[in-house]
């Protein structure tokens, strides 16, 4: 799990088919759906150390097609790519998605993501359904570092982002 | 243990009396008539709780005794906390750089609506 106390970021499995994240910012969802659905946004900040972004291409339409590539600390690049099937400015997204890394494609799952906003902040809240429980679990699996030891005194802490 | 070890530890801790006998468990071993407790649950229908969690190898169920003991099996929770892990790890990084994005955004708001307020007071003169 993170090292960071305030994580920002909530993750939960509400039903055996969806993963569920939460995410709060100090910004108007304007920005928020902005900074979500162009690249050149996009490009300054999806990604991690682990997986740096290597491309990003967006059709911002329904209908319109999107591509994000990472890098791997192995020299493998995973493909997010996807179509979107309802785009609402600024309030809501959805777009079906699969997600691929050498040898393996993932099944379609659907993404939906709604833009809430209060007092001038934001809350994101990500929906991924997937048509089964073994693809969750799946992509799930798919973010294991292997190189870091987590501690079993965070039990307390797994169990409850799991609430 | 299941052909997917990893898909029975979740499914096992997607019932909240399955998480809270684990946070009960996390303070210690105990016994079956102990976790049943605080629950307003029959003895069996604990048992077959505690059967969901030891088939998903969350928890190991001692033979040593007549009580026979629960006790946390810490390999799977590694697991699962690994796999949460990872996860998060990506979406809290990307995130955290979305916020310096957003106070650019922000503070170029400001500066485009300072020009335009300029722009109408110098028409105005």
């Amino acid at each position: 799990m993170d090292a960071r106390v305030n994580s920002k970021l909530k993750v939960t499995t509400p039903s055996d088919f969806e993963i569920e994240m939460t995410g709060e910012f100090d910004a108007p969802r304007r920005f928020v759906f902005e900074a979500m659905t162009k690249p050149e946004y996009v490009k300054r900040w999806l990604g991690c150390a682990q997986n740096p972004m290597l491309a990003c291409e967006i059709d911002l339409r329904v209908g319109g097609a999107y591509r994000f590539a990472f890098g791997g600390p192995d020299g493998h690049v995973t493909t997010l790519e996807g179509i979107y099937t309802e785009v609402t400015r600024p309030d809501r997204l959805v777009f079906l998605e699969r997600f691929s890394m050498p040898g393996f494609t993932s099944d379609e799952y659907q993404v939906t993501s709604t833009f809430v906003e209060r007092g001038g902040k934001t809350t994101l809240t990500t929906t991924i359904l997937h048509s089964s429980k073994e693809n969750r679990d799946g992509q799930l699996n798919a973010g294991i570092d292997k190189g870091v030891e987590p501690a079993y005194e965070r039990i307390a802490e797994l169990v409850a982002t799991m609430e | 243990m299941p052909a997917d070890p990893l898909s029975a530890t979740f499914a096992a801790l997607a019932d909240p009396t399955r998480r809270a006998i684990l946070s009960r468990l996390a303070l210690g071993e105990t016994s079956v008539l102990e976790l049943a407790r605080p629950f307003d649950m029959s003895l069996p229908a604990i048992s077959k709780h505690l059967k969901v969690l030891e088939h998903a190898g969350l928890i190991s169920r001692g033979r040593e005794a007549q009580w026979r003991p629960c006790r946390i099996a810490p390999v799977s929770f590694k697991q699962a906390d690994q796999w949460l892990g990872g996860f998060r790890r990506f979406w809290d990084e990307s995130f955290a750089r979305l916020d310096g994005v957003l106070e650019e955004m922000k503070v170029e708001e400001k500066k485009v609506s300072a020009r335009g307020k300029r722009r109408v007071r110098a028409k105005e003169k």
